[in-house]
Protein backbone atom coordinates (compact mmCIF):
# COMPACT_ATOMS: atom_id res chain seq x y z
CA UNK A 1 0.00 0.00 0.00
CA UNK A 2 1.36 3.46 -0.81
CA UNK A 3 2.11 5.88 2.11
CA UNK A 4 2.77 9.86 2.42
CA UNK A 5 6.38 9.79 2.69
CA UNK A 6 6.14 13.20 4.02
CA UNK A 7 6.81 13.95 7.87
CA UNK A 8 4.19 16.18 7.44
CA UNK A 9 1.64 13.32 7.38
CA UNK A 10 2.22 11.89 10.21
CA UNK A 11 -0.30 13.33 12.13
CA UNK A 12 -3.00 12.08 8.77
CA UNK A 13 -1.54 8.40 9.83
CA UNK A 14 -2.39 8.68 13.54
CA UNK A 15 -5.88 10.23 12.64
CA UNK A 16 -6.59 7.01 10.81
CA UNK A 17 -5.83 4.85 13.55
CA UNK A 18 -8.10 7.17 15.69
CA UNK A 19 -10.78 6.37 13.22
CA UNK A 20 -11.06 10.39 12.76
CA UNK A 21 -11.44 11.36 8.50
CA UNK A 22 -8.90 14.32 7.70
CA UNK A 23 -11.14 16.55 4.91
CA UNK A 24 -8.57 18.50 3.32
CA UNK A 25 -4.90 18.63 2.14
CA UNK A 26 -2.54 19.90 4.53
CA UNK A 27 -1.12 23.42 3.60
CA UNK A 28 2.47 22.82 2.46
CA UNK A 29 5.08 23.47 5.41
CA UNK A 30 7.31 26.63 5.18
CA UNK A 31 10.47 26.26 3.90
CA UNK A 32 13.48 25.93 6.63
CA UNK A 33 16.18 28.02 5.06
CA UNK A 34 12.82 30.49 4.02
CA UNK A 35 11.55 30.14 7.58
CA UNK A 36 15.25 30.65 8.74
CA UNK A 37 16.06 33.95 6.93
CA UNK A 38 12.76 36.13 8.17
CA UNK A 39 14.37 37.68 10.78
CA UNK A 40 16.61 38.71 9.70
CA UNK A 41 15.19 40.11 6.76
CA UNK A 42 12.11 41.59 9.11
CA UNK A 43 14.89 43.76 10.62
CA UNK A 44 16.51 44.75 7.67
CA UNK A 45 12.68 45.61 5.96
CA UNK A 46 12.38 48.00 9.54
CA UNK A 47 15.02 49.62 9.20
CA UNK A 48 14.83 50.38 5.51
CA UNK A 49 11.50 51.47 6.12
CA UNK A 50 10.99 52.41 9.76
CA UNK A 51 7.58 50.62 10.27
CA UNK A 52 6.08 47.52 11.42
CA UNK A 53 3.88 46.87 9.02
CA UNK A 54 5.55 48.12 6.00
CA UNK A 55 8.30 46.02 7.11
CA UNK A 56 6.46 42.99 7.27
CA UNK A 57 4.76 43.97 3.97
CA UNK A 58 7.73 44.61 2.46
CA UNK A 59 9.52 40.76 3.62
CA UNK A 60 6.02 39.08 2.78
CA UNK A 61 6.59 40.68 -1.04
CA UNK A 62 10.36 39.72 -0.60
CA UNK A 63 9.34 35.83 -0.06
CA UNK A 64 6.78 35.86 -3.03
CA UNK A 65 9.04 37.29 -4.91
CA UNK A 66 11.82 35.03 -4.31
CA UNK A 67 9.88 31.82 -4.93
CA UNK A 68 8.38 33.47 -8.62
CA UNK A 69 12.64 33.71 -8.81
CA UNK A 70 14.08 30.85 -7.40
CA UNK A 71 15.35 29.97 -10.68
CA UNK A 72 17.88 33.01 -11.15
CA UNK A 73 19.27 32.21 -7.35
CA UNK A 74 22.48 30.64 -8.33
CA UNK A 75 23.46 27.98 -6.52
CA UNK A 76 26.26 28.33 -4.17
CA UNK A 77 25.75 31.79 -3.44
CA UNK A 78 24.26 32.91 0.09
CA UNK A 79 20.37 32.76 0.24
CA UNK A 80 20.29 35.34 2.42
CA UNK A 81 22.54 37.94 0.33
CA UNK A 82 20.10 36.98 -2.22
CA UNK A 83 16.93 37.45 -0.58
CA UNK A 84 18.20 41.02 0.96
CA UNK A 85 19.66 42.05 -2.92
CA UNK A 86 15.42 40.62 -3.34
CA UNK A 87 14.24 43.32 -0.97
CA UNK A 88 16.57 46.10 -1.90
CA UNK A 89 15.10 45.84 -5.12
CA UNK A 90 11.40 45.81 -4.13
CA UNK A 91 12.19 48.67 -1.77
CA UNK A 92 13.63 51.01 -4.09
CA UNK A 93 11.00 50.18 -7.26
CA UNK A 94 8.27 50.96 -3.95
CA UNK A 95 9.65 54.35 -2.97
CA UNK A 96 10.35 55.43 -6.63
CA UNK A 97 6.61 54.54 -7.35
CA UNK A 98 5.50 56.43 -3.76
CA UNK A 99 7.88 59.34 -4.73
CA UNK A 100 5.97 59.67 -8.16
CA UNK A 101 2.78 59.91 -6.42
CA UNK A 102 3.53 62.26 -4.08
CA UNK A 103 5.93 64.43 -5.44
CA UNK A 104 5.95 67.13 -2.72
CA UNK A 105 6.34 64.83 -0.10
CA UNK A 106 9.97 64.09 -0.22
CA UNK A 107 10.97 60.46 1.02
CA UNK A 108 14.69 60.76 0.42
CA UNK A 109 15.96 64.21 1.28
CA UNK A 110 18.72 64.05 3.70
CA UNK A 111 17.26 64.03 7.00
CA UNK A 112 13.79 65.07 5.61
CA UNK A 113 12.61 61.41 5.88
CA UNK A 114 13.20 61.46 9.80
CA UNK A 115 10.46 61.88 11.18
CA UNK A 116 8.41 58.91 9.88
CA UNK A 117 11.11 56.64 10.60
CA UNK A 118 10.81 54.50 13.62
CA UNK A 119 12.45 51.74 14.84
CA UNK A 120 12.06 50.53 18.57
CA UNK A 121 15.22 50.72 20.22
CA UNK A 122 16.06 48.28 23.22
CA UNK A 123 17.58 50.57 25.61
CA UNK A 124 19.91 48.60 28.27
CA UNK A 125 19.52 49.54 31.90
CA UNK A 126 22.20 51.87 32.09
CA UNK A 127 20.11 53.38 29.40
CA UNK A 128 23.41 54.69 27.11
CA UNK A 129 22.62 58.13 26.63
CA UNK A 130 25.16 57.68 23.33
CA UNK A 131 22.88 54.12 21.77
CA UNK A 132 19.74 56.36 21.53
CA UNK A 133 21.72 59.14 19.96
CA UNK A 134 23.15 56.98 17.69
CA UNK A 135 20.09 55.79 16.77
CA UNK A 136 18.61 59.37 16.61
CA UNK A 137 21.22 60.42 14.03
CA UNK A 138 20.60 57.39 11.98
CA UNK A 139 16.91 57.84 11.54
CA UNK A 140 18.28 61.24 10.19
CA UNK A 141 20.40 59.60 7.65
CA UNK A 142 19.84 59.58 3.99
CA UNK A 143 18.06 55.68 3.45
CA UNK A 144 21.34 55.03 1.07
CA UNK A 145 23.79 55.79 4.18
CA UNK A 146 21.49 53.91 6.78
CA UNK A 147 21.17 50.81 4.56
CA UNK A 148 25.13 50.45 4.11
CA UNK A 149 25.29 51.16 7.55
CA UNK A 150 23.29 48.40 8.80
CA UNK A 151 24.08 45.93 6.24
CA UNK A 152 28.09 46.45 7.59
CA UNK A 153 27.62 46.97 11.14
CA UNK A 154 24.58 44.60 11.67
CA UNK A 155 24.40 42.32 9.46
CA UNK A 156 28.15 42.06 9.12
CA UNK A 157 28.46 41.59 5.75
CA UNK A 158 31.44 41.82 3.47
CA UNK A 159 31.72 45.11 1.82
CA UNK A 160 31.62 43.14 -1.39
CA UNK A 161 28.40 41.61 -0.81
CA UNK A 162 26.78 44.73 0.36
CA UNK A 163 27.79 46.09 -3.73
CA UNK A 164 26.20 43.34 -4.50
CA UNK A 165 22.63 43.50 -2.62
CA UNK A 166 23.00 47.29 -3.40
CA UNK A 167 24.19 47.26 -7.04
CA UNK A 168 26.77 49.45 -6.03
CA UNK A 169 30.54 49.34 -6.56
CA UNK A 170 32.84 48.99 -3.57
CA UNK A 171 33.58 52.34 -3.70
CA UNK A 172 30.52 54.06 -3.00
CA UNK A 173 30.08 51.45 -0.39
CA UNK A 174 32.98 52.48 1.51
CA UNK A 175 31.95 56.38 0.88
CA UNK A 176 28.28 56.20 1.97
CA UNK A 177 29.78 54.10 4.90
CA UNK A 178 32.40 56.00 5.78
CA UNK A 179 29.89 59.75 5.91
CA UNK A 180 27.42 57.85 7.83
CA UNK A 181 29.87 57.06 10.61
CA UNK A 182 31.01 60.63 10.46
CA UNK A 183 27.31 61.94 10.99
CA UNK A 184 26.74 59.26 13.64
CA UNK A 185 30.31 59.95 15.42
CA UNK A 186 29.20 64.10 15.28
CA UNK A 187 25.94 63.10 17.23
CA UNK A 188 27.55 61.67 20.13
CA UNK A 189 29.83 64.44 20.69
CA UNK A 190 27.04 66.84 20.77
CA UNK A 191 24.70 64.39 22.46
CA UNK A 192 21.58 66.18 23.53
CA UNK A 193 21.18 69.26 21.02
CA UNK A 194 17.22 68.18 19.67
CA UNK A 195 14.49 67.07 21.98
CA UNK A 196 12.39 65.82 19.49
CA UNK A 197 12.75 62.39 18.85
CA UNK A 198 11.47 59.64 16.67
CA UNK A 199 12.43 56.80 19.16
CA UNK A 200 10.60 54.56 20.77
CA UNK A 201 11.87 53.06 23.79
CA UNK A 202 10.91 48.97 24.07
CA UNK A 203 11.49 48.91 28.22
CA UNK B 1 60.83 48.57 2.97
CA UNK B 2 58.00 51.20 3.85
CA UNK B 3 54.65 50.12 4.31
CA UNK B 4 52.15 52.05 2.54
CA UNK B 5 50.04 54.57 4.68
CA UNK B 6 46.77 53.39 6.38
CA UNK B 7 43.71 54.93 4.54
CA UNK B 8 40.35 55.56 5.76
CA UNK B 9 38.82 52.06 4.47
CA UNK B 10 41.03 50.00 6.17
CA UNK B 11 40.19 51.89 9.64
CA UNK B 12 36.54 50.36 8.69
CA UNK B 13 37.56 47.50 7.20
CA UNK B 14 39.65 46.97 10.62
CA UNK B 15 36.20 47.51 12.77
CA UNK B 16 34.46 45.83 10.51
CA UNK B 17 36.96 42.25 11.01
CA UNK B 18 37.56 42.71 7.30
CA UNK B 19 40.91 43.81 7.15
CA UNK B 20 43.14 41.44 5.44
CA UNK B 21 45.36 39.31 7.56
CA UNK B 22 48.25 40.66 6.13
CA UNK B 23 47.70 44.31 7.08
CA UNK B 24 46.60 44.00 10.63
CA UNK B 25 50.09 43.81 11.98
CA UNK B 26 50.86 46.80 10.10
CA UNK B 27 47.55 48.77 11.22
CA UNK B 28 47.71 47.86 15.09
CA UNK B 29 51.16 49.10 14.87
CA UNK B 30 50.11 52.51 13.36
CA UNK B 31 47.37 52.58 16.21
CA UNK B 32 49.85 52.75 19.04
CA UNK B 33 51.53 55.31 17.23
CA UNK B 34 48.47 57.72 16.58
CA UNK B 35 45.98 57.57 19.28
CA UNK B 36 43.96 59.77 17.07
CA UNK B 37 43.66 56.23 14.60
CA UNK B 38 42.85 54.35 17.61
CA UNK B 39 40.39 56.60 19.26
CA UNK B 40 38.38 56.99 15.78
CA UNK B 41 38.81 52.93 15.52
CA UNK B 42 37.55 52.60 18.56
CA UNK B 43 34.40 54.71 18.04
CA UNK B 44 33.34 52.85 15.24
CA UNK B 45 33.75 49.37 16.95
CA UNK B 46 31.26 51.29 19.93
CA UNK B 47 28.92 52.37 17.36
CA UNK B 48 28.82 48.73 15.93
CA UNK B 49 28.55 47.64 19.23
CA UNK B 50 25.75 50.15 19.73
CA UNK B 51 23.66 49.46 16.74
CA UNK B 52 23.56 45.51 16.98
CA UNK B 53 22.16 45.74 20.57
CA UNK B 54 19.85 47.88 19.96
CA UNK B 55 18.59 46.15 16.89
CA UNK B 56 19.04 43.06 18.42
CA UNK B 57 15.27 42.59 19.95
CA UNK B 58 13.96 43.21 16.48
CA UNK B 59 15.21 39.00 15.83
CA UNK B 60 13.08 37.81 18.41
CA UNK B 61 10.01 39.00 17.97
CA UNK B 62 7.22 36.40 16.98
CA UNK B 63 6.53 35.82 13.71
CA UNK B 64 3.56 36.44 11.87
CA UNK B 65 1.49 33.94 10.84
CA UNK B 66 1.42 35.69 7.03
CA UNK B 67 5.13 35.85 6.98
CA UNK B 68 5.09 32.28 7.58
CA UNK B 69 2.54 31.46 5.03
CA UNK B 70 5.03 33.39 2.62
CA UNK B 71 7.21 30.73 3.38
CA UNK B 72 5.32 27.59 2.46
CA UNK B 73 6.47 26.23 -0.96
CA UNK B 74 3.83 26.93 -3.17
CA UNK B 75 1.91 24.23 -5.05
CA UNK B 76 3.73 23.16 -8.04
CA UNK B 77 0.27 23.06 -10.63
CA UNK B 78 -2.68 24.35 -9.20
CA UNK B 79 -5.06 22.03 -11.16
CA UNK B 80 -3.34 18.56 -9.70
CA UNK B 81 -3.47 19.70 -6.28
CA UNK B 82 -7.12 20.79 -6.99
CA UNK B 83 -8.27 17.67 -8.46
CA UNK B 84 -6.45 16.17 -5.00
CA UNK B 85 -8.03 18.14 -2.92
CA UNK B 86 -11.50 16.93 -4.59
CA UNK B 87 -10.38 13.24 -4.10
CA UNK B 88 -9.36 13.26 -0.88
CA UNK B 89 -13.09 14.70 0.07
CA UNK B 90 -14.55 11.71 -2.04
CA UNK B 91 -12.70 9.21 -0.62
CA UNK B 92 -13.51 10.84 2.62
CA UNK B 93 -16.94 10.46 1.72
CA UNK B 94 -16.85 7.05 0.54
CA UNK B 95 -15.19 5.77 4.28
CA UNK B 96 -17.94 7.91 5.68
CA UNK B 97 -20.17 5.53 3.98
CA UNK B 98 -18.52 2.55 5.03
CA UNK B 99 -16.58 2.58 1.89
CA UNK B 100 -12.88 1.39 2.01
CA UNK B 101 -9.32 3.22 3.18
CA UNK B 102 -7.76 2.42 0.12
CA UNK B 103 -9.17 4.82 -1.56
CA UNK B 104 -7.99 7.24 0.68
CA UNK B 105 -4.92 6.28 0.95
CA UNK B 106 -4.99 7.05 -3.32
CA UNK B 107 -6.11 10.23 -2.32
CA UNK B 108 -3.50 10.95 -0.01
CA UNK B 109 -0.68 9.84 -2.66
CA UNK B 110 -2.33 11.63 -5.48
CA UNK B 111 -2.25 14.70 -2.87
CA UNK B 112 1.53 15.08 -3.83
CA UNK B 113 2.95 14.60 -0.18
CA UNK B 114 5.13 13.02 -1.20
CA UNK B 115 6.36 15.18 -3.89
CA UNK B 116 7.07 17.88 -1.31
CA UNK B 117 8.86 15.84 0.03
CA UNK B 118 11.10 15.81 -2.75
CA UNK B 119 11.01 19.00 -3.36
CA UNK B 120 12.42 20.01 -0.16
CA UNK B 121 14.83 17.54 -0.52
CA UNK B 122 16.01 19.21 -4.24
CA UNK B 123 15.78 23.07 -2.77
CA UNK B 124 18.10 22.07 0.22
CA UNK B 125 20.39 19.99 -2.47
CA UNK B 126 20.91 23.34 -4.47
CA UNK B 127 21.35 25.26 -1.68
CA UNK B 128 24.30 22.89 -0.48
CA UNK B 129 25.99 21.16 -3.58
CA UNK B 130 26.25 24.41 -5.08
CA UNK B 131 28.54 26.08 -2.10
CA UNK B 132 32.29 25.54 -3.39
CA UNK B 133 33.39 26.78 -0.20
CA UNK B 134 31.32 25.31 2.79
CA UNK B 135 28.68 22.53 1.58
CA UNK B 136 28.72 20.68 4.82
CA UNK B 137 29.38 21.59 8.35
CA UNK B 138 31.14 18.17 9.06
CA UNK B 139 33.93 16.73 6.65
CA UNK B 140 34.67 13.15 5.70
CA UNK B 141 38.07 13.00 7.47
CA UNK B 142 35.75 13.39 10.44
CA UNK B 143 32.83 10.57 9.08
CA UNK B 144 32.85 8.66 12.65
CA UNK B 145 31.84 12.01 14.32
CA UNK B 146 29.75 13.31 11.66
CA UNK B 147 27.49 9.49 11.81
CA UNK B 148 27.38 9.45 15.34
CA UNK B 149 26.62 13.08 16.12
CA UNK B 150 23.90 12.93 12.60
CA UNK B 151 22.35 9.35 14.57
CA UNK B 152 22.06 11.05 17.64
CA UNK B 153 20.01 14.31 16.44
CA UNK B 154 17.94 12.08 14.30
CA UNK B 155 17.55 9.54 17.04
CA UNK B 156 18.25 7.02 14.55
CA UNK B 157 21.65 4.22 13.93
CA UNK B 158 22.77 6.23 10.49
CA UNK B 159 25.21 5.12 7.80
CA UNK B 160 26.88 7.02 5.36
CA UNK B 161 26.78 4.64 2.57
CA UNK B 162 30.57 4.42 0.73
CA UNK B 163 29.87 4.97 -3.32
CA UNK B 164 33.36 4.76 -4.55
CA UNK B 165 32.50 1.95 -6.57
CA UNK B 166 30.14 4.26 -8.52
CA UNK B 167 33.29 7.11 -8.88
CA UNK B 168 31.68 9.32 -6.09
CA UNK B 169 33.86 10.19 -2.50
CA UNK B 170 32.23 11.72 0.47
CA UNK B 171 32.34 15.08 1.07
CA UNK B 172 31.18 15.36 4.55
CA UNK B 173 27.46 16.13 5.84
CA UNK B 174 25.70 18.46 7.65
CA UNK B 175 22.20 18.61 9.86
CA UNK B 176 19.36 20.13 8.00
CA UNK B 177 15.96 22.01 9.27
CA UNK B 178 13.50 18.92 7.92
CA UNK B 179 9.33 19.57 8.00
CA UNK B 180 8.92 19.43 12.22
CA UNK B 181 11.56 16.61 11.81
CA UNK B 182 15.72 17.24 11.25
CA UNK B 183 17.05 16.03 8.04
CA UNK B 184 20.55 14.56 7.87
CA UNK B 185 22.32 15.40 4.67
CA UNK B 186 25.14 13.44 3.38
CA UNK B 187 27.49 15.37 0.19
CA UNK B 188 29.44 12.97 -2.26
CA UNK B 189 31.11 14.34 -5.33
CA UNK B 190 33.04 12.44 -7.98
CA UNK B 191 36.39 13.47 -10.14
CA UNK B 192 34.54 16.07 -12.48
CA UNK B 193 33.13 17.40 -9.60
CA UNK B 194 29.47 16.35 -9.55
CA UNK B 195 27.85 16.63 -6.16
CA UNK B 196 25.17 14.24 -4.90
CA UNK B 197 23.04 14.45 -2.02
CA UNK B 198 21.48 11.62 0.28
CA UNK B 199 18.99 13.01 2.96
CA UNK B 200 17.47 10.93 5.87
CA UNK B 201 15.35 11.73 7.85
CA UNK B 202 12.93 9.45 10.92
CA UNK B 203 9.73 8.60 9.97
CA UNK B 204 6.41 8.20 12.41
CA UNK B 205 6.44 4.94 13.85
CA UNK B 206 3.90 2.43 11.55
CA UNK B 207 5.14 4.48 8.08
CA UNK B 208 5.09 1.28 5.63
CA UNK B 209 8.15 0.87 3.12
CA UNK B 210 7.42 2.43 0.06
CA UNK B 211 9.62 1.51 -3.68
CA UNK B 212 11.72 3.95 -5.09
CA UNK B 213 9.66 6.72 -6.31
CA UNK B 214 11.39 9.81 -8.49
CA UNK B 215 10.75 13.26 -9.40
CA UNK B 216 12.37 15.89 -11.28
CA UNK B 217 12.04 19.29 -8.70
CA UNK B 218 13.81 22.60 -11.09
CA UNK B 219 16.16 20.29 -12.91
CA UNK B 220 17.34 17.85 -10.24
CA UNK B 221 16.71 14.58 -10.23
CA UNK B 222 15.34 12.99 -7.04
CA UNK B 223 14.94 9.34 -5.56
CA UNK B 224 13.07 8.56 -2.39
CA UNK B 225 11.97 6.06 -0.71
CA UNK B 226 11.24 4.74 2.79
CA UNK B 227 12.83 2.20 4.65
CA UNK B 228 12.53 0.92 8.10
CA UNK B 229 11.31 4.00 9.36
CA UNK B 230 13.67 6.41 7.97
CA UNK B 231 12.88 7.73 4.89
CA UNK B 232 15.90 8.95 2.44
CA UNK B 233 15.81 11.19 -0.88
CA UNK B 234 18.85 11.03 -3.30
CA UNK B 235 19.51 13.79 -5.07
CA UNK B 236 21.52 14.92 -8.19
CA UNK B 237 21.79 16.75 -11.44
CA UNK B 238 22.34 13.44 -12.67
CA UNK B 239 20.11 11.27 -14.99
CA UNK B 240 17.04 8.95 -14.41
CA UNK B 241 19.02 5.64 -14.96
CA UNK B 242 22.39 6.39 -12.98
CA UNK B 243 20.67 8.28 -10.09
CA UNK B 244 18.64 4.76 -9.73
CA UNK B 245 21.97 2.79 -10.05
CA UNK B 246 22.96 4.92 -7.30
CA UNK B 247 19.66 4.49 -5.44
CA UNK B 248 20.38 1.18 -5.26
CA UNK B 249 23.86 0.99 -4.24
CA UNK B 250 22.74 3.03 -1.34
CA UNK B 251 19.33 1.06 -0.32
CA UNK B 252 21.36 -2.35 -0.77
CA UNK B 253 24.32 -1.00 1.37
CA UNK B 254 22.32 0.84 4.16
CA UNK B 255 19.37 -2.64 4.24
CA UNK B 256 22.27 -4.77 4.79
CA UNK B 257 23.10 -5.89 8.67
CA UNK B 258 26.25 -5.14 8.95
CA UNK B 259 28.04 -1.71 8.24
CA UNK B 260 30.18 -2.57 5.17
CA UNK B 261 34.31 -1.80 5.62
Amino acid sequence: MLQAVNGAFAPAAEARHAGILVMSVDAPLPHPDLLAAIPRLRRYARVLTGDATRADDLVQETLARGWEKRRLWAAGTDLRAWLFTIMHNVFVNQRAVAMRDAQNVSLDGDGEGGAAWQVPVRAPQQAHVELLEVFREMSRLPPEQREVLVLAAVEEMRYEEIAAVLSIPVGTVMSRLSRARARLRRSVSDAGSDPVTPLKIVR
Amino acid sequence: MSKPPISDDEVHAWADRQLPPDRRAAFEQAMAREPALAAKAAEIERQNAWLRDGLDELLHEPLPPRLVDAARVPPARRSWRWLATAAVSAASLLVGLGGGWYLRDAALELAGTPTTFAQEAAFTHALYAGDVNRPVEVWAPEEKRLVAWLSKRLDYPLRAPDLNSAGYALVGGRLVAGNERPTALFMYENAAKQRLTLQARKQAPGTDETAFRYSVEDGIGVYYWVDDQCAYALSGSLDRAQLLRIGRLVYAQLSSPEAPK
